[in-house]
């Protein structure tokens, strides 16, 4: 065998393994999605776009309100996690402390733990009857009845923030370490305060990490199905929740691909949308 | 780092510090709250905890091999899928990183692919796709998949072999890409040929960044949830699954000495990376 | 030990030829340097030869048998990169002993020869040391070693001090010369630093844009450059434009200047009335106060910059409205700026440049 038949031995298994189990199920969703939907099989024959224009035409807006929701909850929870993360990441990419690598196992740590028993922590902190907050303050007499702290936008907020932190902090963390500190030496020696140095030398110079951390977070968060079922029970519907009702509970395969779709391409637009924008504030990065 | 140190510019920094304090605190109290709960005495969990009591963790591992059941199952998968991603990584890093050519970056972004797109569409597809290949085949009555993929050990798999795929190759290519080729000459300028310059020289300069990916596999592997709750066979549960069960219906502290012992896991894996390779080498 | 010949080698990247026809003939024992600025091409030829890169053209010959197309492997060769390569998960031991088990020696000949060789480059003791623990200087003598314990045919040094501080690069110059001397190795030497060549080679060949321009003992190099490229790289030097006036011998030749007539050497025919280029290095002019007969030449100018050195005074003397002598002063001239000054040199010490690239 030649050798460059030999390399492609290196490439094979994987390709195969993608192109048959990403690439194709992908495309069959596609498929699937607009085929006519049906309680009693997976699918009835037929093709159809009949799927699409329920979801987007629906006369309540239902499925446009749900889809609406998950876009802004996506929105908030990527600028807050941003305003958290970035003073972090700043701190750790330019920090000499001995303690640095354990700072950085302090973030790793809680992602590596598994998104169930994170959620779980909260529970116990935000619960209305033996909650963590709850209980402490209704020990020191400061509320009567207990804080609707969870099942409800607010706990599944918190949730979502906390379980995808680092997930901002991590890119944040590299392009902020790609900035030469004698940058900022400069900056504060022509006069600025660190603070204005941070917003106009380290944040535009680190958008890459910026724009990476922020669709990365934005794209977990309107797809998060686990975080809004344990702390918000089916009383925060979003897109991905929506979805797996369908095809698990209601059995209409077709219908959840079509939204799986209409979710997918939404976020798309938004990213998209997003790059353009911040792209146009910093000329000449990126 | 700070020139000159003005008043204000303190306290402004003990301002910055006191909020990173804060967000770090933010970060861990779930965890810690949870490992605390784990040995509370009292029947239904609160907090703060009642008494201290070793009851939960005799409960977990005695209760009818339901948890270890599910243990053994998320352990399974996962070094198994460790395994397969890890071979099937270092091949096509190798392969990308020095023979793609101008398929590089198609190919760099079609390998971690599963990584920037949501886990739940994944699962979602890979589901369907089960289904309608053995439906497929059934039409032709060629039932030869029958419960091949469908609901299988094996369908499991293969999900959790294309989320953590990407981890391992994104850590071996890093390692790769800044391999210093001169060592590779050197090695062949002394009589090496290529097959030893691999053994000899490559692989263990490139040893970290695999380890480090295969652990981070691992670990992700034990995490996962949509694909797993998706693709599970029927009747079994991986231990995110189990637990998830249970905190919505149940309410003593079982979970919390469950979860605990997860954590102990995840913490000492990542110990054994810090001492082995490094926690830089997690970057990813 | 080995000849090398070189047979109208080519190389190329793309659109780029990075080696455009080389003839080069090496003989047994010989250390020569490729010299040139970076890009010129010593690089690729090297690594031509020791078979990382792969001729568009030509022949490699290692004692008049072919080696084009035979793997880096068995070439036999011994190189020393410039960032050194070595292996940073083996000792210094294990980096020896590499190229000896590949040769299948047997371990207590490797042994001893490890012993031996850290000798040599003086380095005993240090064989359980891992590379990141050496100093730079360490470092390069463990590369050096590694290289010569496989005994190879040709050795191959690719700017090997390039990484070093200035002193402790003068130091390894000596070192490695005389290394080479007393192994009696066939050696080449990739540099850009004309004084390191000077220093180490039997012969130099100055290399710009893929091709080899002058190929020569040190020496005839400085002294006779065949173009202005070649004595603009090698040293510092004035150039005089002059227009041939007569011949006067073999090899001299009366030339007109703007400040006078003047008489210079060289090995190539000029016609009278060409344009010629005359070059006068700045240690070979002196200064004095006042003219005086002979049969040197002389230039009459104004002191018009002034730089002291420690060891020498920079005079830069202005002799037309556009041009300048640089010379090299003795640390205790009184010259000033602004002074009048008469700037001697030998006939035997000036030379006009042979007209185009040899």
């Amino acid at each position: 065998m030649t050798r460059s038949r030999l390399t492609l031995l290196l490439l094979i298994p994987t390709l195969a393994l993608l192109v048959a189990f990403l690439l194709l199920p992908y495309v069959n969703m596609v498929v699937m999605s607009f085929r006519t939907p049906s309680t009693s099989a997976v699918f009835a024959p037929g093709f159809t776009t009949a799927n699409y224009l329920n979801a987007l035409l629906d006369p309540d807006f239902y499925y446009l309100e749900i889809l609406w929701d998950t876009m802004v909850l996506g929105f908030w929870t990527t600028l807050i996690c941003l305003t958290l993360g970035f003073p972090l990441a700043y701190h750790l990419a330019r920090t000499q402390s001995r303690i640095k690598t354990l700072l950085y196992f302090f973030i790793l740590s809680p992602l590596l733990v598994g998104v169930v028993i994170r959620c779980y922590g909260w529970m116990i902190i935000l619960g209305p009857h033996n909650g963590l907050i709850n209980n402490t303050l209704k020990q020191l007499n400061l509320i009567e009845n207990s804080l609707p702290l969870m099942f409800n936008t607010f706990g599944v907020s918190v949730g979502l923030i906390h379980v995808f932190l680092p997930f901002m902090i991590l890119p944040l963390l590299g392009s902020i370490q790609a900035v030469d500190p004698a940058l900022e030496e400069a900056s504060q020696s022509l006069g600025a305060s660190r603070l204005k140095t941070m917003f106009k030398v380290i944040v535009p110079l680190s958008l890459p990490g910026i724009q990476a951390g922020s669709i990365l977070v934005f794209v977990l968060t309107i797809s998060s199905f686990v975080i809004p079922i344990l702390l918000g029970s089916y009383k925060v519907m979003i897109m991905p929740t929506l979805v797996v009702q369908q095809i698990m509970d209601a059995m209409l395969w077709p219908f959840g691909a079509a939204l799986a779709f209409i979710l997918s391409i939404a976020g798309g637009l938004v990213i998209y949308v997003y790059l353009k924008l911040t792209a146009r504030l910093v000329p000449g990065v990126q | 780092m700070a020139l000159t140190t003005s008043r204000s510019q303190f306290v402004g920094r003990i301002f910055f510090l006191g909020f990173i304090v804060l967000v770090y605190i933010f970060l861990l109290t779930p965890l810690v709250v949870v490992v605390i709960a784990s040995f509370d005495s009292a029947e239904i969990l609160s907090f703060p905890i009642e008494g201290f009591s070793l009851r939960w963790y005799r409960k977990f591992l005695s209760t009818e091999g339901v948890w270890l059941d599910s243990i053994i199952l998320s352990l399974k998968i996962a070094l198994l899928a460790t395994i397969i991603s890890t071979a099937l990584g270092t091949a096509v890093s190798l392969y990308v990183v020095r023979f793609a050519g101008k398929w590089r970056e198609s190919l760099r972004i079609f390998i971690i692919l599963p990584l920037l797109l949501p886990e739940i569409l994944t699962a979602i597809a890979l589901l369907i796709f089960y289904y309608n290949i053995e439906g497929f085949f059934n039409a032709l009555s060629v039932p030869l998949l029958s419960g091949v993929f469908r609901h299988s050990f094996f369908g499991l798999l293969i999900g959790h072999v294309l989320i953590t795929l990407p981890f391992v190759f994104l850590g071996i290519s890093g390692s790769l890409y800044n391999f210093d080729m001169s060592l590779e000459e050197a090695s062949r300028n002394l009589g090496g040929g290529r097959f030893i310059t691999f053994w000899r020289i490559t692989l263990p300069i490139v040893k970290p960044g695999i380890i480090a990916g295969a652990l981070l596999a691992l670990i992700i592997s034990y995490d996962l949830f949509a694909i797993s709750y998706l693709l599970k066979p029927i009747g079994t549960a991986t231990l995110p699954i189990q637990l998830f069960d249970y905190v919505r219906w149940e309410f003593d502290p079982t979970a919390a000495a469950v979860s605990t012992v997860s954590i102990i896991f995840t913490l000492v894996v990542l110990f054994i990376t810090e001492r082995l390779v490094g926690l830089r080498a997690l970057r990813f | 030990m080995t000849t090398l010949k070189l047979k109208n080698l080519t190389c190329r990247f793309g659109d780029v030829v990075a080696v455009d026809g080389i003839d080069l003939e090496i003989g047994d024992h010989e250390l020569v340097s490729l010299l040139g600025p970076s890009g010129c091409g010593k690089t690729t030829t090297l690594r031509c030869i020791a078979g990382f890169e792969s001729p568009d053209g030509g022949d490699i010959l290692f004692d008049q048998s072919s080696v084009k197309g035979l793997a880096p492997e068995k070439r036999d060769l011994g190189m020393v990169f410039q960032n050194y390569a070595l292996f940073p998960h083996m000792t210094v031991s294990g980096n020896l002993a590499y190229g000896l088990q590949m040769r299948k020696t047997d371990q207590q000949e490797i042994d001893r020869r490890i012993g031996e060789t850290l000798e040599i480059v003086q380095l005993t003791g240090l064989g359980d040391r891992y590379p990141n623990q050496l100093s730079g200087g360490q470092q390069q003598r463990v590369a050096l070693a590694r290289a010569l314990i496989i005994q190879p045919r040709i050795l191959l040094l690719d700017e090997p001090l390039a990484n070093l501080d200035a002193k402790l690069r003068e130091e390894m110059r000596f070192f490695i010369r005389n290394l080479q001397k007393d192994i009696g190795i066939t050696t080449i030497y990739v540099t850009h630093d004309q004084a390191e060549s000077m220093v180490m080679s039997d012969r130099i060949v100055v290399m710009f844009d893929g091709r080899i321009h002058q190929i020569g003992k040190p020496a005839e190099i400085y002294n006779f450059p065949a173009t202005q490229e070649i004595a603009d790289f090698i040293g510092l030097s004035n150039f005089i434009a002059c227009t041939v006036s007569s011949r006067e011998a073999d090899d001299q030749y009366s030339v007109d200047t703007a400040t006078g007539r003047l008489r210079s050497t060289t090995t190539a025919s000029h016609t009278v009335g060409s344009e010629v280029i005359m070059m006068v290095r700045p240690e070979v002019i002196t200064l004095h106060s006042e003219s005086a007969q002979g049969t040197h030449n002389e230039i009459q100018g104004t002191v018009a910059e002034k730089y002291y050195l420690g060891n020498v005074i920079t005079y830069r003397i202005r002799y037309t409205d556009d041009a300048i002598l640089q010379v090299q002063g003795q640390p205790w001239s009184t010259f000033e700026v602004g002074d009048s000054i008469w700037c001697r040199f030998d006939v035997e010490r000036s030379w006009i440049l042979p007209t185009g690239s040899s």
